[in-house]
């Protein structure tokens, strides 16, 4: 169906035709009703019972306007951030590192890239519970393959709690979340690597460049937009990340591994005490948007360049 | 073909649409079939129709017990020809998942419920009172008073037992101990021997899941947990308790990283000595061991007290079926009645699963009376148990969180003993 809509020379008794604008509002409308009704209301009205002191299993509520972020700010906001950055951080940069270090080797033309890149994929493919289960089971402190395998080498005498200790289970739901997320890096970025000009390689080497000058001079440059992107997301990403984190530890020992996303399924969830909940949940939604209004920008500039 | 859209168009359009939208969600707004009007539907009793119902269950997320739900819930299906639905969820997460269904309106029907949990799922005002449908029925006293939250039936009581020590006596007999450790300084004892011998020597819960295991040792140090309404936690027998346990657990006496189910996994391979765990532990671990003589082996375990002469402190244990109203919660109410008391049905899920019966006549029989294990363990453990005086509580669960977090700040060093106590107290408190 040819579809015409002008505005222009209506004779009278002619229906009014639609302007490009409004028109193409129109077309968006029901997809803006869904999100409105699956997204902005819930986020909406998960926000204003911040403001609210409200059950999830007793009725009624009663406004208590600021307590609840008040609340929050005094019991333990500051440590949330602190160990909602700290795995951000982790999760972020190990697997970045891995994930670069994995696509530049792969782009080196090794025989048989394509099956390890293919095997390198695997982790990330496997859900996030299986995951979290996967890696539990690795550092279970009574029956764990990685006890196992230390004690048998002679590295430790007696099995260690590997997620009984705080800093130890912090970092053991970072090394989870590394397995899962560096195949996603290394494929992005290894795509990016397939797209720098081999010319330019040639033409430094020929000018006497070695490896490491090439890689800061050519290959860095050319894979900036990507990398920005690429960090910027798994930063988003990795600070709501919930199921790893959950699964794993529940947030403990002693709270030592709860994050934003961890508290406010504990709160609301398990301690039923959806206003503090919310509180928590709207702090968390503002650290948040700074990271994606960071993300928007350099996406624009991007797209400007 | 060719077309004009025009303004009027699109808001006939629109119009259509918005029309489909509101009746759409007019329909999801509207009532559920659980109304008023289907709680109508009865069984042969009343002589109404059976209906189909739910069964939410944490036995049918368990491998050692799903297969006997199932049994139990094709043979009321069948007799009474209607579908039962299990709706299993795991054990840690069943009062959450079913607090949620339940007040969401999307559960109806019957629900095995830990008798710890039964004030906080009837807060919610959706249980039925099952008064009369227990008439008639010679459940015990005690099986009908752990169903009763203010005097109301709210469920029949399906089992009822305690939590205490389950041991491995093989593992006893070859550090020399012959009779159980009657004082905790003989425990510790045993417990050190134990360990010189290579085992681990108590399977004690570390972790927040199942820490709650702590409220018995405070109470076995003296602390009364709450006197009426004024929580005790953070007096110096809850403080000395949580130091012990601290002390056990730097030691090496009892394991990090421990809950139920790795507890039991650890005591079925023969690694752990001992363990705290209900009756029902007994299908699981014997069922798991590779060892095929455990079942002989398992012996059950007075809790040790502070002071030679003081009583052996268990709690109760138990499950009811309680039924949540709404469509088919006739049916459910006859089911649950079924199960906890059709002598035959009992029996069977004696026999397998190892848990006691609540009617006197099942508790009579030969089959409960000559089965050796459940009978020391009635001797030693269950003849002493005492309800934990935070069940009256809605806010049970939170309150056993509270303290289980505090303890594990305590086992990894981030809290003292003191401190813990005092903040745990005051948390539970607050919940009061």
């Amino acid at each position: 169906m040819a579809v015409t809509h002008s505005t222009s020379n209506r004779t009278a008794g002619e229906p009014r035709r639609l302007g490009d604008g409004a028109f193409a509002l129109v077309l968006t409308l029901p997809g803006f009703a869904l999100l409105a009704a699956v997204v902005l209301y819930p986020l909406i009205a998960a926000l204003v019972t911040a403001f609210f002191e409200q059950s999830l299993v007793l009725p009624g509520r009663e406004f208590v306007g600021f307590d609840n972020l008040r609340d929050v700010f005094q019991d333990d906001f500051w440590q949330l951030l602190r160990q909602t950055l700290v795995f951000t951080a982790g999760s972020t940069i190990l697997p970045f590192v891995i994930g670069f270090g994995l696509a530049l080797a792969l782009n080196t033309g090794i025989r048989g890239q394509r099956v390890f890149r293919g095997l390198l994929l695997v982790p990330w493919l496997v859900p996030g519970v299986v995951v979290s289960f996967l890696w539990m089971w690795i550092f279970n402190a009574n029956y764990g393959v990685l006890n196992g395998v230390l004690e048998n080498i002679g590295l430790l005498d007696s099995p260690q709690a590997w997620l009984a200790d705080p800093g130890q289970a912090s970092a053991a739901v970072i090394i989870a979340k590394t397995w899962q997320s560096f195949p996603w890096i290394m494929v992005m970025l290894l795509a990016a690597l397939q797209t720098v000009p081999v010319e330019l390689h040639e033409a430094a080497e020929v000018d006497g460049a070695g490896a490491v000058r090439r890689f800061f001079a050519i290959t860095v440059p050319h894979l900036k937009g990507i990398i920005g992107i690429v960090l910027l997301l798994e930063l988003i990403w990795n600070f709501q990340h919930f199921d790893i984190i959950y699964v794993m530890t529940g947030g403990g020992p002693a709270g030592s591994t709860q994050t934003f996303a961890t508290a406010v399924y504990e709160t609301a969830f398990k301690g039923f005490d959806l206003g503090h909940a919310g509180a928590i949940g709207l702090l968390w939604m503002l650290i948040l948007m700074v990271f994606v209004v960071v993300y928007v920008r350099y996406s624009e500039r991007g797209e400007e360049k | 073909m060719t077309g004009t859209v025009t303004r009027r168009d699109l808001l006939r359009l629109m119009g259509v649409g918005a029309g489909a939208f509101g009746i759409g969600g007019l329909v999801a707004c509207a009532p559920s079939a659980d109304n008023d009007d289907d709680d109508s539907g009865g069984t042969s009793e009343t002589g109404d129709a059976a209906q189909d119902f739910s069964f939410a269950s944490w036995s049918l997320a368990d491998d050692a017990s799903k297969a006997e739900i199932q049994k139990l819930m094709d043979a009321f299906a069948s007799a009474n020809d209607v579908s039962v639905s299990g709706v299993p969820y795991a054990y840690n997460d069943y009062l959450n998942q079913l607090t949620l269904q339940v007040q969401g309106g999307q559960f109806t029907g019957a629900a095995q419920l830990d008798i710890a949990w039964l004030a906080a799922l009837s807060a919610l005002g959706k249980l039925r009172d099952l008064g009369s449908v227990a008439e008639g029925v010679d459940y015990t006293e005690s099986g009908l008073l752990s169903g009763q939250v203010d005097g109301v039936q709210y469920g029949l009581p399906w089992t009822t037992a305690a939590i205490g020590l389950i041991a491995n006596r093989e593992h006893l007999d070859q550090v020399g101990v012959t009779e159980p450790p009657a004082t905790l300084a003989d425990f510790e004892a045993v417990l050190t021997e134990l360990k010189g011998a290579g085992f681990i020597p108590y399977a004690a819960s570390t972790k927040v899941a199942q820490l709650k295991d702590i409220l018995i040792w405070m109470e076995t140090f003296g602390s009364p947990l709450i006197d009426g309404d004024q929580v005790t936690i953070g007096d110096d027998a809850s403080i000395e308790a949580v130091t012990w346990y601290k002390k056990l657990y730097d030691q090496g006496l009892i394991a990090p990283d421990v809950e139920r189910l790795d507890a039991r996994n650890l005591f079925s391979q023969g690694r752990a000595a001992m363990y705290d765990d209900a009756i029902v532990g007994k299908a699981f671990v014997v069922g798991e061991s590779p060892d095929p003589e455990l079942l002989s082996k398992l012996t059950a375990l007075p809790r040790p007290v502070l002071a030679a002469g003081d009583t052996p402190r268990a709690v109760q244990w138990g499950h009811a079926i309680v039924v949540v109203d709404g469509e088919g919660a006739d049916t459910a109410a006859e089911f649950a009645k079924f199960v906890t008391s059709d002598e035959e049905l009992v029996l069977g899920y004696f026999e397998a699963l190892g848990l006691p019966p609540t009617t006197d006549t099942a508790l009579a029989s030969d089959t409960v009376q000559n089965d050796p294990f459940t009978a020391e363990f009635g001797e030693r453990i269950t003849a002493t148990a005492t309800p934990n005086p935070f069940w009256r509580f809605p806010q049970y669960a939170q309150m056993e969180t509270a303290v289980a977090e505090q303890v594990q700040a305590v086992l990894t060093g981030a809290s003292s003993p003191a401190d813990a106590m005092r903040a745990a107290g005051e948390a539970v408190q607050g919940l009061v």
